[in-house]
């Protein structure tokens, strides 16, 4: 599905295109010397420049010259992943709006019944503890507000 | 003697009821991330952080490093038992652990293990003990060029030494830099890096990157190689457990050799994971039995279990006395030292002696209740190994994004470090490391203020890195550990050369 060789590729791509950034950002900052002695721009810069420097040379030896087009993440892979994955990124993306103990509530609820064919209502109680969990260790035990997003605003919580 | 007394004091700090037990609970909890996957010392640390920010010091310290302890002997177990490693560190156990514990000797190799692993932390510890004081007063009369020098050549050793393609580690410690000027400089007051977000004016930390890099990283990689808990028996037998470990002293040569390796790799910053393999190839190159290596010859497992705890180990003494961690656990400690509003660095040693020698003290201690612990609950851990990847998948996940989100009760936190574990996982398979990423992020600022302190005690002159015999060298040694892997590469080829042509 996908080869040593594009992951390589895209990877490069990914950490210089963030070397790019870092180095047109610290621009701004204006870069070399003052008299107030080095300007705050010049070592992100310079980072930014050997970033991109590193990410060429991991792009063309790496990728393009060393990669062999054997596959490393097959479909197989890339759907495991993909059901670990996607269903955590949608709980995450859920917290504004309902919180992080329902969110996660409803998280582990679906993964217990769809990934783990779990009974519905042993995966309820399951669900519950672990927001209750999250609440008693948290917000009670260590006094850190977990976020409770619109929902709980709306609750009056 | 001075150190010997000093330690004494130590031990007084360390030896109370209250201290024996949060080297228990930090012990316990380290066992249980260092068994779990996905959960390693640097997470388990970083998750623990805000909860001792009402601590003394001394008391967070100690419940920090005996998690570390726990962890590092977690991560074997799982080694031994299932053939999954826990820690990225514990990958070499399995090698020949796990073929021993199949073959119907799971408490001789557990025990192997443990006692070996003792044996490397007790030769850490003393290295520490011996030697801390004495290099932080050396390094008081450190400049920052000097600094800036020292800072250098532990990036540098990491290109030369890490183990790890060159390219790859440059890039990975160049984005830490990056990520550690994100935010407010300290020099200038002025706002760097935020790429137009407002909120990362409070820059990002070093426990986002950790939860995402080594949690979501390294659970997106093992669900691929989808873990089947095989589990030889994991009952433990007290009688060979202690005929194991009175037959060790017999294979003092690996003993040795591998501590040797565990604590320069601590000390520089090569890690314990480059440490463990290193010493597994030297303990294979050097034995007379070298066909029995890979079914549980017993060599096989001293030689990556006491390289991996004295190098986890060791690496405090950089962390204590130059404020240089030497491992990535060990720089999310530090990063914990400073928000508890202490320096890391030489001035501990006079400053913050309770601390410093409690801590040492607290290192004997930890291993010794560590080893207990963990014979004692293998059974439990391993049950624990038997609950479905899918479950404990999720609830790892959920750690993570409290984790993350608790640092600074940020949402932003919350996506970011989701972004650092898709980075943690190209990484991981792309063999790009990770710790020097989080390194970076810790020490980052610190190397760049000694840098642009140093230019402006020169007035803007690169010349002050030459200014004097210890400056230079270290800057020289720093250099060539950065040229090694070119020159290294430059004779493999011309060596291989003749090879292609046949």
């Amino acid at each position: 599905m996908i080869s040593r060789r594009g992951l390589e590729g895209a990877t490069a791509a990914l950490t210089g295109a963030f070397g790019v950034a870092v180095a047109v950002s610290s621009l701004e900052n204006g870069i070399g010397w003052s008299s107030a002695g080095v300007e705050s721009g010049t070592f992100p810069f310079i980072t930014g420049l050997i970033v991109m420097a590193a990410s060429l040379w991991n792009l063309l030896y790496a990728g393009l010259w060393r990669g062999s087009h054997h596959t490393l993440v097959s479909w197989e892979d890339l759907k495991k992943i993909a059901a670990l994955f996607l269903p955590a990124l949608a709980m995450v993306a859920a917290v504004p709006l309902l919180g992080l103990h329902v969110a996660s509530a409803i998280y582990m609820f679906g993964v217990l019944v769809w990934q783990n064919h779990i009974a519905p209502v042993r995966a309820l109680a399951g669900a519950v503890v672990v927001a209750v969990a999250l609440y008693a260790m948290f917000d009670w035990a260590f006094q850190v507000a977990l976020p409770r997003g619109a929902l709980g605003a709306a609750l009056g919580f | 003697m001075e150190n010997l007394d000093a330690l004494l004091h130590g031990f007084t700090i360390a030896l109370s009821w209250q201290h024996i037990a949060l080297m228990v609970v930090g012990v316990l909890l380290g066992i249980l991330v260092g068994v779990l996957p996905g959960l390693g010392a640097p997470n388990g640390v970083s998750l623990l952080l805000p909860l001792t920010f009402g601590m003394n010091p001394v008391s967070a310290i100690i419940l920090l490093s005996s998690m570390y302890w726990g962890a590092l002997f977690g991560g074997s177990v799982t080694s031994i038992l299932f053939n999954i490693p826990g820690e990225p560190s514990s990958v070499a156990t399995t090698f020949d652990g796990y073929p021993m514990a199949r073959d119907g000797r799971p408490s001789t190799a557990l025990a192997t293990a443990f006692g070996s692993a003792a044996f490397g932390a007790l030769v850490g510890v003393v290295l520490i003990t011996v030697l801390a004081s004495w290099v932080a007063e050396a390094a008081l009369a450190f400049g920052p060029p000097e600094y800036f020098a020292v800072y250098f050549l532990a990036f540098a050793s990491f290109i030369g030494m890490g183990g790890t393609p060159p390219m790859k580690t440059l890039v990975s410690l160049a984005i830490g830099f990056a990520v550690a000027a994100i935010g407010i400089d300290t020099v200038s007051g002025s706002v760097r890096l935020n790429f137009g977000v407002d909120e990362l004016v409070k820059g990002v930390s070093f426990v986002v990157a950790v939860m995402g890099l080594f949690g979501i990283g390294e659970l997106l990689l093992a669900v691929e190689e989808e873990i089947h808990a095989k589990a030889v028996s994991s009952k433990v037998e007290w009688g060979e457990v202690f005929r194991t470990v009175a037959r060790l002293p017999r294979h003092w040569v690996t003993l040795l050799r591998s501590a040797a390796v565990g604590c320069w790799m601590g000390i520089t910053p090569g890690g314990p994971t480059a440490a463990s393999f290193m010493s597994y190839g030297l303990a294979k190159r050097f034995s007379r039995r070298r066909e029995n290596f890979g079914r549980g010859e017993p060599d096989g497992i001293i030689a990556p279990e006491t390289a991996d705890h004295s190098a986890g180990t060791s690496a405090l003494l950089p962390m204590l006395s130059l404020g240089i961690p030497g491992s990535a656990t060990a720089a999310v400690m530090m990063g914990g030292l400073m928000i508890w509003g202490l320096n890391p660095g030489p001035t501990l040693f006079v400053e913050q002696k309770d601390f410093v020698w409690g801590l040492i003290a607290s290192m004997y201690l930890g291993n010794i209740v560590a080893v207990v612990l963990v014979l004692l609950t293998v059974p439990i851990f391993a049950a624990l190994m038997r609950v479905p990847f899918f479950i404990i998948a999720p609830l790892i996940f959920i750690i993570c994004v409290v984790g993350a989100y608790s640092v600074s009760n940020s949402y932003l936190d919350v996506m970011l470090m989701m972004g650092f574990g898709v980075v943690g996982y190209l990484f991981k398979k792309l063999d790009y490391p990770v710790a020097p990423l989080v390194l970076a992020i810790v020490i980052g600022d610190k190397a760049e203020d000694a840098f642009r302190q140093s230019m402006l005690m020169s007035k803007g002159g690169l010349g002050i890195f030459f200014a004097n015999r210890l400056v230079t060298t270290l800057i020289l040694l720093g250099v060539a550990l950065l040229v090694m892997p070119l020159v290294m590469g430059l004779m493999g080829r011309r060596a291989r050369k003749p090879l292609l042509v046949e």
